[in-house]
């Protein structure tokens, strides 16, 4: 008997068009599923319908069946669901409740009434699998977004639940946090259902990949049939969109020279940094969570003023934070574009069709995916054209087409004269030259970074 | 010292502020509890420090003007407003402003010190019956440096796209996505608790280290205080 079975489901939200649409589909015990497709094409809402929060937390009309462990999601709540499914969500911002590192791992083991004498154990073993033992005393709100990502992805582990259900598990986590995450859901041999936009990590653990748009099933089959469909029919989500390209010699347009950064007293974040970027130039900064690439990315967009050394910019720089999609400001999407070029909604419109949001313009950003809401700040930051473009994270949330299509637009907006610097886990942008900032860590938990190139 | 007993004293700290009517009492408790906030990291505590010190300057610079004593020494005479009436300041009234502001004051640093100092989780965990209700205020007491990374993170992202906020209307501009983004994130964080079995049946705790002496001693002084400021002060 399978662990879940989906039959024939379709799914609205309340006053929405359709998200799912006649989806079936049965998931074995201990088999890992990659759940791939575009932003917006409703694989949130299928883990949503798995964990039985569509439609109990969300309301809208359902029709159609979702057995999970022998019980029907229509009948049972996602609370009683809970312990046999366990989710991680987009976000991990929103999903710590506690304070302490390790009572938030301990929450989910508290409500499932787990026997007390095994809650600090499993709480401990959850942390251990994630690299995030160092963290277990750690208040929740002083984490960065990767440290978090970890802190629940162990909340989830702790449950040792039969079906895990992963909405983008490891999009804040660097290459090394994110190979450790997988390696301990594989050692789980529990049933997992992976959606994520970096494909060639899911496809390695996948043993099934389920390929979801316009809320259907277009391919459900295993791992290596799905890379020769990828291949023929969505070449973008196969092959990385990476691409040499020549090192620019334009003017400077960032420099940045010897500056230091420290949140905390005696622990330096950056330490004597020297950067210089040319126009017509893209460089990405990369390194581990902590290391220091969003603090150097805001320094050199002006805003954060370094405790030493200088930052000159020739031109202006425009800056797209992490997460943009939570900082919009306007009642509509074109209005948030307009607002860079003095509410100049033909420029704005231009701008959100480059991004593929031309459809939205008259939608609240708050409506629409995470993928989407990403690109949309995109279209609102680049719509003035700064000379120096900082983009922290830009790929997070965004499917391999987009992704790809956003690299193109990178190099097409570099080779235009102007400077990009990208700060990002993700491999898969072009770049002239990739700088690695990293952090070392002593006995003491006191951090020293350093820059090398 | 255990996060209930902390909590007690600090509730005791805020009723004592209330109850008492002498002037060097409130001001003492008040400089006892701004050291005890000082020990939060300085980037944390600032918004409530400011919050804090701001409303008891309001209210000692404003009261002496909306309100009237017949007596004391007469020390300004200033023109009479319609609707507030005679601008005066008599001893009196800085007495009252004085005491008022340093009761506020205090107030608002013994819940600084409850919000930037205690382990909210396990005042939670010892709430026993009460559990769901100490969650959430516990959550409502995170919402405070939450609201304030969200306006950060807001401005930023304004800045970032060479916008520039001024004067007080520009910062106005933000209160809504401000509430819209706190309204979602609650959503979001409900879905989420609900997802981990919040609300079922048979919960358990984990095993929390018990009571020091000094847990029992900050319990009696506690105690102690209220009753101090009910008879004495």
């Amino acid at each position: 008997m399978a662990l879940a079975s989906v039959a024939d489901l379709s799914f609205s939200y309340p006053a929405a068009p359709p998200a799912l649409a006649g989806i079936s589909l049965e998931l074995e015990r201990g088999e890992i599923v990659a759940l791939l497709g575009p932003s917006g094409s409703g694989k949130s809402t299928l883990l949503r319908a798995l964990s039985g929060l569509v439609p109990h937390f969300h309301g809208g009309r359902f029709s159609g069946r979702v057995v999970v462990a022998g019980l029907d999601t229509r009948a049972a709540r996602p609370a009683e669901l809970a312990g046999t499914v366990a989710t991680v969500f987009q976000d991990p911002e929103d999903q710590v409740v506690m304070t302490i590192v390790a009572n938030e791992v301990a929450f989910g083991l508290e409500n499932l009434g787990t026997p007390p004498a095994e809650i600090w154990p499993r709480v401990e073993r959850a942390l251990a699998s994630v690299d995030a033992l160092h963290l277990w005393g750690r208040k929740t709100i002083e984490l960065s977004g990767g440290e978090l990502q970890r802190v629940c992805l162990a909340s989830a582990l702790a449950l040792e639940p039969r079906l895990l259900l992963l909405d983008e598990p490891t999009s804040q986590l660097d290459a090394e946090a994110a190979a450790l995450f997988f390696a301990a859901v594989e050692e789980l041999g529990t049933a997992v259902v992976l959606s994520e936009h970096r494909v060639p990590r899911a496809l390695e653990l996948a043993t099934r990949v389920v390929f979801v748009d316009g809320g259907r099933v277009v391919l459900d089959a295993p791992a290596r049939e799905a890379r020769e469909w990828l291949a023929a029919e969505r070449p973008g989500w196969s092959e990385p969109c990476v691409s040499e390209t020549q090192a620019s010699s334009g003017e400077v347009a960032l420099s940045i020279s010897r500056v230091s950064f420290a949140y905390r007293e005696a622990l330096p974040v950056l330490d004597g940094v020297d950067l210089e970027v040319r126009r017509g130039e893209i460089v990405v900064l990369e390194g581990p969570n902590g290391s220091g690439k969003t603090t150097l990315a805001r320094i050199a967009a002006g805003l954060l003023a370094p405790q030493a050394g200088r930052v000159e910019v020739s031109g202006r720089a425009g800056y797209l934070a992490q997460d943009p999609g939570r900082y919009l400001v306007k009642e509509r999407a074109i209005e948030e574009v307009a607002l860079a070029v003095n509410r100049d909604e033909q420029r704005a419109g231009a701008a959100l069709e480059r991004v593929g949001l031309a459809w939205a313009a008259h939608r609240h950003p708050r409506d629409l995916s995470s993928g989407e809401r990403e690109r949309l700040a995109l279209a609102a930051v680049a719509v003035a054209e700064p000379d120096v473009l900082i983009l922290d994270e830009p790929t997070r949330g965004v499917d391999p087409e987009r992704k790809a299509a956003l690299g193109s637009w990178l190099e097409e907006y570099a080779a235009s004269g102007k400077a990009v610097v990208v700060a990002t886990h993700d491999r898969d942008l072009p770049a002239h030259r990739r700088i690695g900032l990293c952090v070392s860590e002593t006995q003491a938990a006191r951090r020293e970074a350093r820059v090398g190139v | 010292m255990s996060p209930g007993p902390a909590a007690a004293l600090l509730a005791a700290a805020g009723i004592t502020a209330l109850l008492t009517e002498r002037l060097w009492a409130v001001a003492t408790l008040t400089v006892i509890l701004l050291a005890v906030c000082l020990r939060a990291p300085a980037e944390r505590r600032s918004v409530y420090l400011f919050g804090a010190l701001t409303t008891g300057l309001g209210v000692l610079v404003l009261s002496p003007f909306l309100w009237s004593a017949p007596d004391g020494t007469l020390l300004w005479e200033g023109p009479v407003v319609p609707v507030l009436g005679p601008l005066d300041i008599t001893t009196t009234e800085l007495f009252e402003a004085a005491l008022n502001a340093f009761r506020l004051t205090a107030l608002a640093l013994a819940f600084a010190a409850y919000a930037l100092l205690l382990d909210h989780d396990r005042l939670v965990a010892a709430a026993g019956a009460a559990r769901r209700s100490a969650l959430a205020v516990a959550l409502a007491t995170r919402l405070v440096p939450s609201l304030e990374r969200d306006a950060v993170g807001l401005a930023e992202s304004v800045r970032g796209r060479g916008v520039q906020l001024e004067g007080v209307r520009g910062y106005a501009t933000l209160l809504s996505p401000l509430l819209a983004g706190s309204l979602e994130r609650a959503t979001n964080l409900a879905e989420a608790m609900e997802a981990r079995g919040f609300g079922r049946a048979g919960t358990t705790r984990a095993p929390r280290p018990p009571w020091s002496w000094r847990d029992r001693l900050a319990v009696v002084a506690a105690g102690l205080l209220v009753v101090v400021a009910v008879l004495w002060l």
